[in-house]
């Protein structure tokens, strides 16, 4: 290789380098930038946040843009917050779905609803998550309670186990009977003593079977006295 | 009760030992030891010293606490278990003099924010299972603040920490890329200084309150 050659793949290569670490720093002030505004009036924070949103920055500061939306408690933050979630692609999107979680408006919440019937998987995950931030059980319940699709009705359980709302699984399991879904979601909630009524009112080897793995697994207390009688016979 | 249907086969009782074989996946784990670390975080927010850099160490005596505090839980779960744990936990809190409990959670949450930002600059220098134990550590407090942050009416700060668990989960996977870790921990980096900001501006507002 000519030593012209080789001059100039170094000079390129240096430009790289330093055009990336201009980059990198530039990113770096945006963000402390960023974070500086939450220490600002709302007032002022606000057109700056929807400025960002509005720009052609990075993902990544879009979504701390979101994050100080979120803790901005007014209107007009919140309105920011939904037109992301319903204008934004990708990731960015359901972080806005998160933010909304984390801001807990409820006027903004029931906007959600609106999402996931019109969103695809990771859409309905995202606002499956932003209830559970939120803790809203009623929420998961009805998306739970009118669920055609098997799946769906099992991600709702799972997500009611993890709020450990016992009382939205038991409703559940009245109207809709026993199921694998609803079986992990009272593992997941660890309510041992259901597990536990379960097993015995169950006239289904295979049920049965499924909810003597869950109690093996949690270390329930009761469990020993249904493996001795299972193995009554053996 | 249909009797016939208590007895399983062989088989099925095989199938069933091969399935507790198995390791479940990890947010059931965490499910499980809540109440467990939950007790060894609870004495560990009363005195924790001040951040230290990582050293192996700490993981055993984590594990020698948590593992006396969980003989002392599992005493008390098998011999009354009409109570869930965590009730005694708030209990206990609730016990706590009158004085004490708003700025003893706040403290208490400050010191878990810096930790965990402290904890999650570490990410980068561990090594197999290592960030899925850092992380669920992380996680384990988190959960305990959340419902602390309940019990004391900071439903604000009970919904930032419940939106963090996920994404603690999500990085405690192993088959995350190391770009998706990456954007996932300076995300979380920076919401965690956010609230650290704003607790201590409110830490601020209540001192100039009393003293004017």
């Amino acid at each position: 290789m000519n030593r012209i050659l080789k001059t100039l793949i170094t000079i390129t290569l240096l430009f790289a380098a330093s055009v990336s670490v201009a980059q990198t720093d530039d990113e770096q002030l945006k963000v402390a930038a960023m974070e500086a505004l939450i220490t600002a009036p709302p007032e002022r924070a606000l057109p700056i946040v929807q400025k960002v949103l509005a720009g052609n920055g990075s993902d990544e500061l879009k979504e701390r843009a979101l994050f100080i939306l979120s803790q901005i408690d007014s209107d007009e933050a919140q309105a920011a917050l939904l037109n992301a979630a319903n204008s934004t692609t990708g990731e960015l999107r359901l972080e806005a779905v998160r933010m909304i979680g984390i801001g807990g408006n409820a006027e903004t919440m029931q906007a959600l609803s609106g999402l996931y019937d019109s969103g695809d998987e990771d859409m309905k995950d995202a606002v499956l998550e932003a209830y559970l931030i939120a803790d809203d059980d009623e929420a998961v319940f009805q998306i739970a309670n009118n669920a055609e699709d098997p799946d769906e009705f099992e991600n709702a359980v799972e997500m009611l186990g993890a709020m450990r709302a016992t009382d939205k699984l038991a409703q559940l399991r009245e109207t809709k009977g026993t199921s694998e879904g609803l079986i992990t979601a009272f593992m997941i909630a660890g309510d041992e003593d259901t597990l536990l009524e379960m097993y015995r009112s169950s006239d289904d080897v295979d049920e049965k079977r499924e909810i003597m793995e869950m109690l093996v697994a949690m270390d329930a207390e009761g469990i020993w006295e249904i493996i001795d009688q299972a193995l009554g016979d053996q | 009760m249909n009797e016939d249907n208590d007895k399983l086969s062989a088989e099925q009782l095989q199938q069933i030992k091969d399935a507790t074989r198995a390791a479940p996946p990890p947010h059931v784990v965490a499910r499980w030891h809540d109440a467990i670390d939950s007790a060894a975080e609870r004495e560990a927010i009363a005195a924790r010293p001040k951040p230290q850099s990582f050293s192996p160490s700490s993981f055993f005596w984590g594990a020698a606490i948590t593992a006396a505090v969980a003989f002392g839980v599992a005493i008390g779960v098998f011999i009354g278990n009409d109570k869930p744990v965590m009730t005694e936990t708030y209990a206990n809190v609730e016990a706590a003099p009158q004085a004490q409990p708003a700025s003893a959670f706040s403290r208490g949450l400050q010191v878990h924010f810096q930790q965990s930002r402290q904890d999650l600059t570490r990410l980068d220098n561990t090594v197999n299972g290592e960030r899925a134990e850092l992380v669920m550590n992380i996680v384990q407090q988190n959960r305990l603040f959340a419902r602390m942050a309940k019990q004391n009416d900071s439903e604000d700060l009970a919904r930032v920490l419940r939106a963090f668990e996920p994404v603690l989960l999500r990085l405690s996977s192993e088959d995350i890329t190391p770009e998706e870790a990456e954007r996932l921990r300076s995300q979380l980096a920076f919401e965690l200084d956010i609230v650290l900001t704003k607790l201590s501006q409110r830490a601020s507002d209540r001192t100039d309150a009393i003293e004017t």
